[in-house]
């Protein structure tokens, strides 16, 4: 099975077409998130983020009016995986963002999705969907002997890992509570309609550090690869892989701006994958180049176009293969991966194509520019 | 043309085994990281400025104490900044006196700025300031840690981030409380025991009345945990580095208290003050909050009990903290991530079934496009993912929801290297050579580039690695492990497999590729 016999395609030929898209989707990228900033995560900017669970479906505009209602003016809403019942909302720093202010936040967000009943209810009573642990234990051992309220507290615990919130207490009975400390509980707690999966606290101070970091961390890995490259190859390769790669992070920062994706560290773990990828990509095709030296040497008449386009031929299935098997995989983690790791799957999903065409229409054409201006010096040994 | 693949296999199923032992059963060998245990990940920082300026305050109190043995009398002594103390009013005629007293007693941690119009100031040393800002981080460091290992969480992890930094990170596997862990990490649990002057009063302002306005130097105004205010004495009787331990016990309501037990300087000191001022009352302060201001009845020495409206709870987690010693400084949070464990449990499963599903996809279209030469591929890879695993419980490295993504990558990237060997070999066949000349040819031709390839993606992966913190770190990690195992198992173990199915034959007329 094959996909290509012997390609012969002249690559190099459109390589003023490619850069052409190449700066019109950086440029636009660049003004659009300089205009608007990009989707940044609670990690880079600090703030709060709760991922909640309601026990009925709910109505994201529904949510969206009350969080409006209550001065949450720049909160961000979205349903997990499409669902009707579970949603993540981050709030930006607010006030001071200090701490004290991060815990107001997240209780007033949880009270503020819970009915007027409800409200009421858990004024009188304790809300079993809210609880920890030891704070059921603790409650079921005020009526009975404390290792069979930690034992009941443990199967509650289960059944919420299960089921992430509890509907009834029917299923709590299902679950093997007996009868008496479940008339206990039903007494003394309520089932509340909201659950906490996830809150997340980061201070506006840390979100300065690790931008900052994240940036260091990718110039760092960029002059790695420089000098790597610049030490197997030659300097002149080693410029080029990295302005490809100063690509791959420009076009892959553009689409990750219009597909709004929530810009968090794991975006940055992607990125730096991607140049890790890509870099992988192009030294394939360079390799082959310099595997093809004394061929071009030999072969009067053969201009450095030509040693490139036959390079990249050469190696194109490959280059086709590895993408595919590494799309295919990523494809599992777009789709099944689960709404936490979303983002990053999505980004690396881009980047492996943005790679691609990189290793061929970036880091090979800029060699190619090289050579019709100043000749194959510093090219080829 | 035969070869010796004895060997080979020999190391390969010996891999194998020893990668599998590491691994089974995973449930209980692979560490799972907090986003898929559930728990609680916190960065706090240590207000270290407390710590400084706490010592220049002694330094204030002990450079009052002697001006007075020495009979100078200067009009004021306060603290500027954080760091520095300065003196107003030093009488012209004792100005060298003053000098002779700084340089002999201050001289070693403090820059002295001689005297001038009568003031004079002292500035701390940066090295002084730096190591007391370093001892802070260390002591909050190991506080931190003995409250966590008496409140009895599992496999804690607590390091300083950063060699000279100021925060701490610490990760709670399974904790699902984070009120009670956040108030047992920050409460500084400064205990004081101090003699009251007056009190109590309703309210500051009328505090203050009955001085004129302004409080002698050596008193002070703190509010009560009841109600009001009292006046009492700035400088504490017992401090809480006095106490030997701390339990829960009962008041004379039978409602919850902490009991306390002094070491013999502690003792030695209290009893001197109990004996003293029978009659007086003596306020119990935590964190600079009156708890209780009993009236001392009769002399006492070791013991003594801390009584307020605490519930069995608070009153259990007072005396942790009591007993492990209080923070050198405040403790901020300045990050904290809870993660439920039923998302823990929802992202397990998401994660397996994108991981198998990948696996299946990439299988599958090996083996359709190579051929047998795709079983063996497939082959590489499963060794390659139990390397993976077997690595990470070998090394008690986390198993992170990234750490997953980065399995999956690996699943698509590591068969890059299969698939540069393969297609060199269908070249070499394309140019006419013999088919185990081919495989010979791809292999040792296709290495180098491998090589090239990978070690640039390993450094890529070094920084993340270096930049990351916990999630972040476990995708690095499999990222890099993966890279590793994936050159082994498509060099050495896909080459042994090609050497076994053709090697031995006497002729080999077509190879499927």
């Amino acid at each position: 099975m094959r996909f290509f016999k012997r390609p012969n395609i002249n690559f190099m030929k459109a390589k003023y077409i490619a850069f052409a898209i190449s700066l019109a989707i950086i440029i636009t990228g660049l003004i659009f998130i300089k205009k608007n900033g990009l989707n940044y995560g609670i990690d880079f900017v600090g703030g709060t983020l709760l991922q909640i669970k309601f026990s009925h479906p709910v109505k994201i505009d529904e949510l969206r009016a009350k969080l409006k209602e209550s001065g949450f003016k720049n909160a961000i809403i979205q349903a997990v995986e499409n669902s009707q019942d579970e949603y993540i909302i981050r709030v930006e720093k607010m006030g001071t963002g200090e701490e004290e202010e991060h815990l107001k936040i997240a209780n007033r967000l949880v009270h503020l999705f819970m009915s007027p009943d409800e409200e009421k209810l858990s004024k009188e009573k304790l809300n079993l969907n809210l609880m920890s642990t030891a704070e059921i234990r603790d409650l079921l051992a005020r009526a009975f002997p404390e290792e069979k309220a930690q034992i009941w507290a443990q199967k509650i615990a289960d059944l919420k890992k299960e089921r992430k919130i509890i509907k009834s207490f029917e299923e709590l009975k299902e679950a093997g509570i007996p009868a008496a400390p479940l008339n206990y509980l039903k007494e003394k707690a309520f089932l509340g309609s909201v659950a906490i999966m996830r809150v997340e606290y980061v201070g506006p101070q840390v979100g300065k550090v690790l931008r900052h970091k994240a940036v260091l961390a990718t110039v760092w890995a960029l002059l790695g690869m420089l000098i790597y490259i610049a030490l197997r190859f030659r300097l002149l390769y080693g410029f080029s892989a990295v302005l490809t790669l100063a690509h791959d992070v420009l076009v892959t920062l553009a689409f990750i701006y219009f597909l709004n994706i929530e810009f968090d560290l794991k975006i940055v773990a992607a990125l730096l994958t991607i140049v890790g990828y890509s870099i992988n990509d192009t030294i394939v095709v360079y390799d082959r180049v310099r595997e093809n030296f004394p061929l071009f040497r030999k072969r009067k008449g053969m201009s450095f176009s030509e040693l490139l386009n036959l390079s990249i031929n050469q190696t194109l299935s490959r280059t086709i293969l590895t993408s595919g098997t590494t799309l295919l995989a990523l494809l599992a983690l777009v789709l099944f991966g689960g709404e936490v790791i979303h983002g990053f799957a999505l980004t690396m999903f881009i980047g492996v194509i943005v790679g691609t065409y990189s290793s061929i229409y970036q880091s090979c054409a800029y060699l190619d520019l090289w050579s019709k201006k100043f000749g194959t010096k510093g090219l080829v040994r | 043309m035969k070869r010796k693949v004895g060997w080979k296999f020999a190391v390969i199923i010996g891999s194998l085994l020893l990668f599998l032992y590491f691994m089974i059963p995973p449930s209980e060998k692979i560490k799972l990281g907090l986003d898929l245990k559930g728990g609680m990940h916190l960065v706090l920082q240590v207000v270290t400025d407390d710590a400084v300026k706490m010592e220049r305050d002694q330094e204030i109190l002990h450079l009052k104490s002697l001006l007075e043995d020495e009979g100078i009398k200067v009009a004021r002594v306060y603290g500027k900044g954080i760091n520095a103390i300065v003196v107003e009013g030093i009488p012209g005629d004792r100005e060298r006196d003053f000098d002779a007293l700084i340089a002999s007693n201050f001289s070693v941690n403090w820059d002295y700025s001689g005297i001038v119009n009568g003031r004079a100031e002292l500035t701390m040393k940066k090295k002084y300031e730096a190591m007391l800002r370093e001892n802070a981080v260390e002591e909050a460091l190991e506080t931190i840690r003995r409250r966590i290992d008496e409140f009895g969480i599992s496999e804690p992890v607590i390091q300083r981030q950063g060699v000279h930094g100021d925060k701490i990170v610490v990760e709670l596997p399974g904790v699902d409380d984070p009120k009670r862990v956040r108030a047992l990490l920050k409460n500084t649990a400064l205990l004081e025991l101090k003699l009251v002057k007056d009190g109590p009063f309703p309210t500051k302002e009328e505090a203050l009345k009955k001085y004129g306005g302004s409080l002698p130097s050596d008193l002070q105004i703190l509010p009560s945990k009841g109600q009001g205010y009292f006046i009492v004495e700035k400088m504490a009787a017992v401090t809480g580095r006095d106490l030997k331990t701390a339990r829960t016990c009962a008041d004379q309501y039978n409602l919850p208290a902490i009991c306390f037990t002094l070491n013999a300087e502690g003792a030695r000191k209290f009893e001197k003050v109990t004996s003293e001022n029978i009659g007086r009352r003596l306020a119990i302060v935590l964190d600079d909050v009156i708890q209780s201001a009993p009236t001392i009845n009769a002399r006492i020495s070791y013991e003594g009990r801390i009584e307020g409206q605490f519930t069995q709870e608070s009153a259990h987690d007072l005396a942790l903290v009591l007993r492990t010693g209080s923070l050198p400084a405040g403790i901020k949070i300045v990050e904290e991530r809870t993660i439920g464990p039923s998302l823990g449990a929802d992202s397990i499963r998401k994660g397996l079934r994108a991981s198998l599903l990948a696996l299946l996809l990439v299988m599958g279209f090996m083996i359709f496009y190579y051929r047998l030469a795709g079983v063996n591929a497939t082959l590489a890879l499963i060794l390659n993912m139990i390397i993976i695993l077997g690595s990470l419980a070998l090394f008690h490295a986390a198993l992170t929801l990234p750490g997953i993504a980065g399995i999956v990558l690996t699943i698509g990237m590591s068969v890059d290297a299969n698939v540069l060997i393969f297609e060199r070999i269908r070249e070499e066949l394309d140019a006419g050579k013999s088919p185990l000349a081919a495989i010979d040819a791809g292999f040792s031709r296709a290495f180098v580039t491998i090589l090239d390839a990978n070690i640039t993606t390993v450094i890529a992966a070094i920084f993340l690695f270096s930049f990351g913190t916990g999630p972040i770190k476990g995708f690095a990690v499999t990222l890099i492990l993966g890279i590793i195992a994936s050159i082994y198992t498509a060099v050495f173990v896909s080459k042994a497999i090609f050497e076994f199915l053709y090697f031995g034959k006497k002729k080999v007329e077509k190879i499927s590729i």
